[in-house]
């Protein structure tokens, strides 16, 4: 796109997130937080 | 296939009498805060807040996507609109843009709508009610091994230490009984935390050893992973200490406010001779080296006394730390040096600053991280952490030295919050449940910001100490948490900033 730069969607996270194996956040603030299944 | 106005698909094409139809946008979506633009050290950013996009953007997008925003709640059933809402948005920019260019950036829009990465809807709601609503699993304990200190700090929720109660240090026996309770009633979580916390835990130290080796001698056999940290303010730090820290510790968090007069003013000793700036900074150097890249956090409070924390940032960089933390402190209004809404612009120019600095040293190659300036657009966490936030209550507990269960380190000693002990486990289910329920929706002002998604409804222990409910929100702390977010979405423009970005 000429205009526009995309930085980076939460939706994909929906099909394989929610494993709970990730740190404690508060640690780290939940933005800044890497999912432990992206990881891998 | 595009999606029409009403959500369907029709197959239509997005162009109509040569003009670019603004079609695909959902008819509820002006109940939630939907995108958020803001111009930042020569950056046009545009935030979708649910799709998560961040867009880096030209002026003719960022005015077009500033006029669009407010109509597009009006699209739904009424098609026609769409191309009227073109013809209004390229009458209003053609007097500033060429037309070519307005139709330009109204393609660019219509293509981001039909990736759905801007304008897109909310639709968690249900999706994180049913995450919530799981068998509850304990997967992290803040475990309080001494409540006593060596530091007298103005401004420390644990009153010295001793957090509304008596001073106490935590036996390898209640220690070994909350790690079991943890290994118990961790479910199939694999990854387990255990944070030494106090008060000091370094006036508690040959506990936290046999812990971390009680810990260790059960992974193999219970198939769990333990992640251990620590939190201290260094006046006890040793060559040992930090050997054992070294070897076993994930992270350590290193109390320090800052320069010397910032730092001592706040955290004076407890019969308040000499510097503790003098006694730890030479401590916490040599620990910071010896970590050879595992995770250190040198940590300060900033205060209505040091507005200008920025300057504390940069002390601590100069200093050889290159991973930092400097937070405003959370207080009763009454205190003195409690942060106020009046102070705010000043904050916000600090941060401005901070993240100019930032970015300075990284493209110097002297770079260092701001706890509150990390953010990952890439491989942040799932929508249900997102949303679900820090789990206190639920998956995160604090224990303290005798033994009792709170919802988290905060709520210790607030005797209306204890919920059981490692002995009976959780007895209050009612606490339980209630922070079960406490997630973004559950908070009528989160539902229409646009840090939602990041910031996960703010600190539980924060809303109910201002508003006497967990689910309200610090208004002060939202108001910064906001400004964090937009340096840390400013700082990812600007280090991807190459040829082919159009600012």
């Amino acid at each position: 796109m000429k205009h526009v730069k995309t930085l980076n969607t939460l939706k994909e996270s929906m099909k394989k997130g929610g494993c709970g194996e990730c740190q404690t956040s508060c640690s780290c603030t939940v933005g800044n937080q890497t999912c432990e299944n992206a990881k891998r | 296939m595009k999606r029409t106005l009403s959500g369907e698909y029709d197959g239509k094409s997005a162009t109509k009498a040569g003009t670019v139809e603004i079609s695909g946008v959902h008819k509820n979506i002006k109940e939630k805060k939907v995108i958020h633009q803001y111009k930042s050290n020569g950056y046009n950013i545009v935030m979708d807040v649910a799709s998560g996009s961040v867009h880096v953007v030209d002026d003719v997008v960022y005015d077009a996507i500033a006029l669009i925003e407010p109509e597009i709640g009006e699209l739904d059933g009424h098609g026609d609109l769409a191309g009227e809402l073109c013809r209004k948005v390229t009458e209003r920019l053609k007097k500033v843009y060429p037309e070519v260019e307005v139709a330009e950036a109204l393609e660019d829009i219509q293509m981001l709508i039909d990736a759905e990465e801007l304008f897109t809807e909310d639709i968690y709601q249900e999706y994180v009610t049913e995450f919530k609503a799981r068998e509850t699993v304990v997967k992290a304990l803040c475990l309080h091994i001494a409540h006593d200190c060596n530091l007298g700090c103005r401004y420390c929720f644990a009153e010295e230490g001793e957090y509304h109660g008596r001073r106490a240090l935590m036996s390898f026996d209640t220690g070994k009984k909350a790690l079991d309770f943890l290994m118990d009633n961790s479910g199939s979580r694999r990854n387990l935390e255990v944070d030494f916390f106090g008060g000091e835990p370094l006036m508690n130290w040959p506990v936290v050893r046999q812990l971390v080796e009680y810990g260790r001698s059960q992974e193999q056999e219970r198939d769990k992973r333990f992640r251990f940290t620590l939190t201290t303010n260094g006046m006890l730090l040793n060559e040992e200490i930090m050997d054992f820290c070294n070897r076993e510790m994930s992270n350590v968090v290193l109390s320090l406010d800052g320069r010397r007069e910032v730092n001592d003013f706040m955290r004076p000793t407890r019969n308040g001779k000499g510097s503790s700036y003098d006694i730890i900074v030479p401590k916490f150097q040599k620990f910071a080296k010896s970590r050879a890249g595992k995770d250190y956090y040198v940590r300060g409070t900033f205060t209505r006394y040091n507005l200008d924390f920025s300057e504390d940032v940069k002390h601590f960089a100069d200093l050889g730390f290159d991973q930092i933390s400097v937070e405003p402190v959370v207080a009763p209004p009454e205190e003195p040096y409690a942060i106020r809404q009046e102070d705010l612009p000043k904050i916000f120019e600090e941060y401005d600053k901070l993240a100019a600095e930032y970015i300075k040293r990284k493209k110097e190659g002297r770079g260092f991280q701001f706890f509150h300036f990390m953010i990952d657009l890439d491989q942040g966490p799932c929508v249900a952490k997102r949303l679900s936030g820090c789990g206190s209550g639920t998956e995160y507990l604090a224990v303290t030295p005798w033994g009792d269960l709170y919802p988290c380190h905060q709520f210790v000693g607030q005797e209306k919050f204890l919920m059981g002990n490692v002995d009976k486990g959780i007895t209050r289910t009612d606490i339980r449940d209630e922070f079960k329920l406490c997630n973004v929706y559950a908070k009528e002002k989160c539902k229409s910001c646009f840090a939602r998604f990041y910031c996960s409804g703010g600190c539980a222990a924060n809303s109910y100490n201002f508003h006497g409910r967990i689910t309200d929100t610090y208004e002060i702390g939202c108001e910064m948490q906001k400004k964090r977010i937009e340096c840390a979405v400013m700082i990812k423009a600007a280090l991807a900033d190459k040829e082919e970005c159009p600012q």
